[in-house]
C-alpha cells in the first residue's frame, strides 16, 4: 500500500500546521503582557503538541488498538495505530487541565488583590 | 528591538523542529509503518500465551497506562494531586457555601435533571471497562465533573448545599481515590511480607520470579489484575478532584473576595 500525492500533501500540511500553531502559541506566552492571554496560549501549545504526539503514532490503513475476539493477533499487530502516544496522551491532557486550572486560579487572586492582569505592571508591585 | 529577537527565536527552533521531524522519519514512511516498540506493546497487551510477560488487558492503552508505563501514570497522578492541592490552598479559607442565585428557567432544570443520572451511568461505564473498551479512570473522571459545572451552572452555586456536597465530602472522596491507588501499589509489598513470596510493587500478573498476581477473571468476566483496580480509583480521584475546583470557581466574588483580601493584608 502506497499514499497517493493527496494523501501524502495533507499529511505534510497538517504536520506544519501544527508546527505553525506551536509557534504562533509561544509567541503569545513569551510576547504578550497579559496573563489570559498567556494562559490561553499555554493551553493552545499543550494542545497542538498533544495532536502532534497523536500524528506521530499515526498510520493511514490502521485499526484502533483495542484487541477484539474477531481480530487475530497477528492482524492486530500488523494493523493498529501505535498504542504508545495515545497513553502518553491520555494523562497529558488531564493533567494540563488541572495545572491550566491551578493557572487560572492564581490569575484570579492575582486580579482580585492588585486589579490587574498585565505582566509588566505586576512586576513593578512591591511587597 | 526584543520584539524581532523573539520572534526570530521561536521561528528558528519551530523550523529546527520541523527539520527534525522529517529528517529523523519520526513518521515511520509517512504514517505507514509504526515502529518496533509499538509493535511489541500490542503483542504483549493481551497474549496469555506469553504469560510471564503480558498485560492481560485487549485495551493495549490501559495496559501501557496502568501496566508497561505504569509508574509514569502513578507520577503524573502526583502531579495532578499537587496542582490540585496547590489550587485548593491558594482557596483557604474562602466560605463554605456559594451565596444566592435561583438558577436556570424550569426546562433546562428538568432537562438537567434527567441528564445528571444518565451522565454518572456513562461516567462509571468509561471507568470500569477502561480495560476493554477505549477510556479508562482519566476520561471517566472528567465526564463526572462535569456534572459539577451543570450543577453550578443550572441551579446555582447554592445548590451543591441544597444536594448535600459540601467541600470536605468531595475533598474525602477524593482523597479515597488516591489512597486507593497506593494501596493497589502496595498490595504485593502486603503479600510479600505476609507469604515470604517474592513479588514486585504495582505487579499485574505474573513475572518470571514471582507468581503473585492479581484475579484477572471473575466469574468468567475478564478483569485485567490491578487495571480495573487503578481505573476506579483514579476515576475517584479526578472527578472530585475537578468537582472541588468547579465548585470553588464557581462561588460568588463578593463572597470570595473579603477572605482573601483580608488574609493578604493580615487583618
Amino acid at each position: 500500500m502506497a499514499l497517493n500525492a493527496l494523501e501524502r500533501f495533507l499529511l505534510t500540511l497538517t504536520l506544519y500546521n501544527l508546527l505553525a500553531t506551536a509557534a504562533i502559541s509561544v509567541y503569545g506566552i513569551v510576547a504578550r503582557p497579559s496573563l489570559t492571554k498567556k494562559i490561553i496560549s499555554l493551553t493552545i501549545l499543550g494542545d497542538a503538541l498533544n495532536v502532534l504526539a497523536i500524528f506521530v503514532g499515526f498510520r493511514v490503513f490502521s485499526i484502533p488498538p483495542e484487541l477484539t475476539p474477531e481480530v487475530e493477533l497477528s492482524l492486530f499487530v500488523r494493523s493498529a495505530v501505535d498504542p504508545l502516544p495515545q497513553a502518553l496522551v491520555l494523562t497529558a491532557i488531564v493533567i494540563g487541565l488541572a495545572v491550566n486550572l491551578f493557572l487560572i486560579f492564581l490569575a484570579l487572586q492575582v486580579y482580585r488583590l492588585y486589579g490587574t492582569l498585565d505582566a509588566r505592571r505586576i512586576r513593578e508591585l512591591r511587597g | 528591538m526584543r520584539r524581532a529577537i523573539v520572534l526570530v527565536s521561536i521561528a528558528v527552533s519551530v523550523a529546527l523542529l520541523a527539520y527534525a521531524t522529517s529528517v529523523a522519519g519520526a513518521l515511520g514512511n509517512l504514517g505507514l509503518e509504526t515502529r518496533a516498540l509499538a509493535k511489541m506493546f500490542l503483542t504483549l497487551a493481551y497474549n496469555p500465551g506469553l504469560r510471564e510477560l503480558t498485560a492481560m488487558s485487549p485495551e493495549a492503552v490501559t495496559a501501557i497506562v496502568w501496566d508497561f508505563r505504569g509508574v509514569d501514570t502513578l507520577y503524573e497522578t502526583v502531579v495532578f494531586y499537587m496542582a490540585i492541592t496547590a489550587a485548593l490552598a491558594i482557596y483557604r479559607g474562602a466560605p463554605k457555601v456559594g451565596g444566592g442565585g435561583v438558577g436556570l428557567s424550569l426546562i433546562v432544570r428538568v432537562v438537567t435533571r434527567l441528564l445528571i443520572p444518565i451522565n454518572i451511568a456513562v461516567a462509571v461505564s468509561i471507568a470500569v471497562h477502561g480495560h476493554l473498551t477505549p477510556g479508562g479512570g482519566f476520561q471517566a473522571g472528567v465526564a463526572l465533573a462535569v456534572i459539577s459545572v451543570l450543577l453550578a451552572v443550572v441551579y446555582s452555586a447554592k445548590s451543591f448545599g441544597k444536594v448535600g456536597v459540601d467541600e470536605s465530602k468531595v475533598i474525602a472522596l477524593e482523597s479515597a481515590g488516591f489512597v486507593a491507588i497506593a494501596a493497589v501499589v502496595f498490595a504485593p509489598l502486603i503479600y510479600s511480607s505476609v507469604t515470604g513470596a517474592q513479588a514486585y510493587l504495582m505487579q499485574n500478573y505474573v513475572k518470571a520470579n514471582s507468581e503473585f498476581s492479581f484475579p484477572v477473571e471473575v466469574l468468567g468476566q475478564l478483569i485485567s489484575g490491578t487495571l480495573i483496580w487503578f481505573n476506579v480509583a483514579e476515576f475517584l480521584a479526578v472527578s472530585f478532584s475537578f468537582f472541588i475546583i468547579f465548585m470553588l470557581l464557581s462561588l460568588r466574588e463578593e463572597v470570595v473576595r473579603p477572605a482573601l483580601v483580608g488574609e493578604e493584608s493580615g487583618s
